[in-house]
């Protein structure tokens, strides 16, 4: 597929000037805010698909830039996260927008959302962490997963479109080298609003998420398990939830067509 | 050169299913299926009874390290093993200091208890006391004791800056921290050597860490790994960086930890020890998996960046059930006679240069019998042939408990130095 990217960024002061916070911003239409999961910023086919018709407003979590990896120090926690990504939307005026976040980005929208109620006009998870229960208990052993087991555990299917199209291999070594220092230090700037047991106390928080919400889950997700779509159902008032079959911790790219449709329509 | 006994706490008594079962000597492994309650009674009874064994026998410090959760080493916190070796020697006012080579205080959430822990312990074996501290493993810190890896050295930094200043202040003082905030700090006791003990920093070989022990004067203790070829490397670092930061060249600023056994003959060190050196490597402190000791935030894109480019991509896997002869060939156990390892490490000390040698004679599942016959040769036969290695540095040793021939520690180990980023 070609695709012809009109890509720009733009880098916003925040959280007291403390950081930059910068946004890919691509396609065209009313805005729209993706909040990106724990592995990086990375545009897919549904990310492309959904640019046609709104403009997607990506923020990079601060420090998983390689231009800036110690600005992670800036934010103590998810309430500073929180209100620092708030702040960076307010200045460029793109409130009242729709919010998709995958997995950290749907903790991460969940928590803007119940920050600031009114924030976003609709709200959609995609296999969010946020809650964790002795009931369905999962860790985040996959931060130290070798690279070679990693698509087993956040696909159904390795070999399906969407694995094959992250786990390319590089161009060069150099390039290589690149990519694992900024994944490793990605996880390792994320899992600082998540360690050690990815619970920030979002459950008692979620009955102050008062936007429409889809909760999109894959049945045979290994990473978190699908139980926990029935708990974000029961804590946000308007919400409803998608099991998406034979599909894992990442329906974006694993069941693209059904997930871009689920969504398309949430936000019609 | 001055050596100390260090001791590891290894469970001493698993069997072949241990590695059959692909179990790991720390985090996971199975309590109540591998160990027994009257053999872990056994196991920290000897490993007290050899550390004093060790001071009697002539050696010039004995010492313990932590680590929670390890089979390894079932050492939560050497302060424990430290106030019985402490009364002891004291008692029997042995010439013995006692070295904690790495209270690990980036896990810390109580930096005071160590402070007036260690305050204690200086003051029951009446100034004998050396305290070093560490950032922590990553599966003990952040695994073990949740900090999330990306904190733990910012976190050391400031336990340790609080610490410094709670030994020495005068008064009692208010602490604003990142990581614990304090209205009144007022150990008691103070340490009993003034102005606090000589203070060291373990490390196993993070540029940062060694840069923070020669910008402080504090001690560096190297604790790992245990190749002879990464060490040289990492000690060629450590010397030029003190060139660069126009410190001094001191040799007695370092401690090395080294695996020692030593029988009459290189193959009588073969035939006594060989097995309980397999079991260590199998089903010890060797068979710790590589991804306990990395985890995402706990080493900087920069530093990640030089060590991933330094790994050597093509080399073959180390075999999986290393022998005792991978072992010595390789430079991880120092085995032999007592001249094999006396050359062994008079060339070490001198290539590494290094006045403090750390050996640990007690490995895997050594019994306390063999433990004795190893401290017996080491104390009789290799200690006294080194003695005079560096001994024309001996006059500026600071590193070391006065009464036991050290000098006053540097002004500059006391300045506190705050929380720093990663």
């Amino acid at each position: 597929m070609t695709i012809a990217s009109q890509r720009r960024t733009e880098a916003v002061d925040a959280w007291g000037r403390r950081l930059t916070l910068r946004f890919e911003i691509e396609g065209s239409g009313p805005p729209l805010l993706y909040l990106h999961p724990a592995g990086g910023m990375l545009w897919d086919a549904f990310l492309y698909r959904l640019a046609e018709r709104f403009t997607i407003y990506a923020p990079i979590l601060p420090g998983t830039d390689l231009a800036d990896t110690m600005a992670i120090h800036q934010l103590d926690d998810i309430h500073e996260l929180v209100l620092a990504y708030e702040g960076a939307l307010r200045s460029l005026g793109i409130g009242d927008a729709p919010v998709i976040g995958q997995s950290f980005g749907g903790m991460l929208a969940a928590e803007l959302a119940v920050t600031f109620p009114g924030l976003f006009s609709r709200v959609v998870l995609l296999a969010p962490l946020g809650l964790w229960d002795k009931s369905a208990p999962w860790d985040l052993d996959f931060m130290t997963t070798p690279p070679d087991a990693l698509p087993g555990l956040l696909f159904k299917d390795p070999e399906c479109e969407g694995a094959q199209s992250i786990f390319r291999p590089p161009d060069s070594p150099d390039q290589a080298l690149d990519n694992t220092v900024r994944s490793i230090w990605a996880l390792g700037c994320v899992a600082k609003f998540l360690w050690p047991v990815p619970d920030r106390g979002l459950s008692r928080r979620l009955h102050r998420l008062i936007d429409p919400t889809l909760i999109i889950w894959g049945q045979d997700d290994a990473l978190i398990p699908v139980s926990y779509a029935q708990a974000y159902r029961q804590l946000i008032p308007h919400s409803r939830i998608e099991i998406i079959p034979d599909c894992g911790h990442i329906p974006q790219l694993e069941k693209i067509e059904i997930t871009a449709r689920f969504v398309d329509e949430f936000l019609k | 050169m001055r050596f100390t006994y260090l001791q590891h706490i290894p469970y001493r008594h698993f069997g072949s299913d241990f590695v059959d079962k692909g179990y790991e000597p720390v985090v996971s492994t199975p309590y109540f299926e591998l160990a027994h309650p009257n053999l872990v009674h056994a196991d920290l009874r000897d490993a007290i009874d050899e550390l004093l064994y060790a001071a009697r026998s002539g050696f010039d410090a004995v010492g313990l390290t932590e680590h929670g959760q390890s089979a390894f080493d079932m050492d939560p916190n050497p302060n424990l093993g430290a106030a019985a070796v402490a009364y002891a020697i004291a008692a029997e006012n042995l010439d013995t200091g006692i070295c904690l080579v790495g209270r690990s205080l980036g896990k810390s959430r109580e930096p005071l208890r160590v402070a007036e822990e260690l305050g204690w312990l200086d003051n029951l074996s009446e100034g004998r006391l050396m305290t070093g501290f560490s950032v922590g493993v990553p599966y003990d810190a952040n695994i073990n004791a949740g900090i999330p890896p990306i904190e733990t050295r910012a976190r050391h930094n400031e336990n340790l800056a609080l610490i410094l200043e709670a030994w020495r202040a005068r008064e009692p003082f208010a602490w604003n921290g990142k990581y614990s905030q304090y209205m009144k700090v007022n150990v008691w006791p103070r340490p009993f050597q003034a102005p606090h003990p000589p203070v060291s920093i373990a490390g196993t070989g993070d540029p940062k860490t060694t840069r923070l022990a020669l910008e402080h004067d504090f001690g560096f203790n190297l604790v790992g790994p245990t190749l002879s070829q990464a060490q040289q490397h990492i000690f060629d670092g450590l010397w030029r960086m003190a060139d660069q930061l126009g410190v001094d060249d001191n040799p007695f600023r370092v401690n090395v930890a080294q695996f020692v056994v030593v029988a009459d003959t290189d193959a009588e060190a073969e035939k006594l020890y060989a097995k309980h050196i397999e079991y260590s490597a199998t089903r010890g402190i060797g068979a710790i998996p590589a991804y306990r000791m990395s985890l995402p935030g706990s080493i900087s894109p920069a530093e990640l960046r030089t060590l991933l480019a330094g790994m050597p991509t093509a080399d073959p896997p180390a075999p999986e059930m290393p022998s005792y002869a991978d072992l010595v060939e390789s430079g991880a156990i120092v085995a032999g006679s007592a001249a094999t390892v006396r050359d062994i490490l008079e060339d070490r000390a001198r290539s590494y240069r290094v006045g403090h040698l750390m050996v640990q004679l007690q490995i895997g599942s050594m019994p306390t019998e063999l433990v004795r016959y190893n401290i017996d040769l080491f104390t009789a036969k290799v200690i006294p042939a080194l003695r005079s290695t560096w001994k024309e540095y001996e006059p500026h040793n600071r590193w070391w408990p006065i009464r036991l021939g050290g000098r006053p520690v540097s002004p500059i180990q006391s300045e506190p130095t705050g929380a720093t980023v990663t």
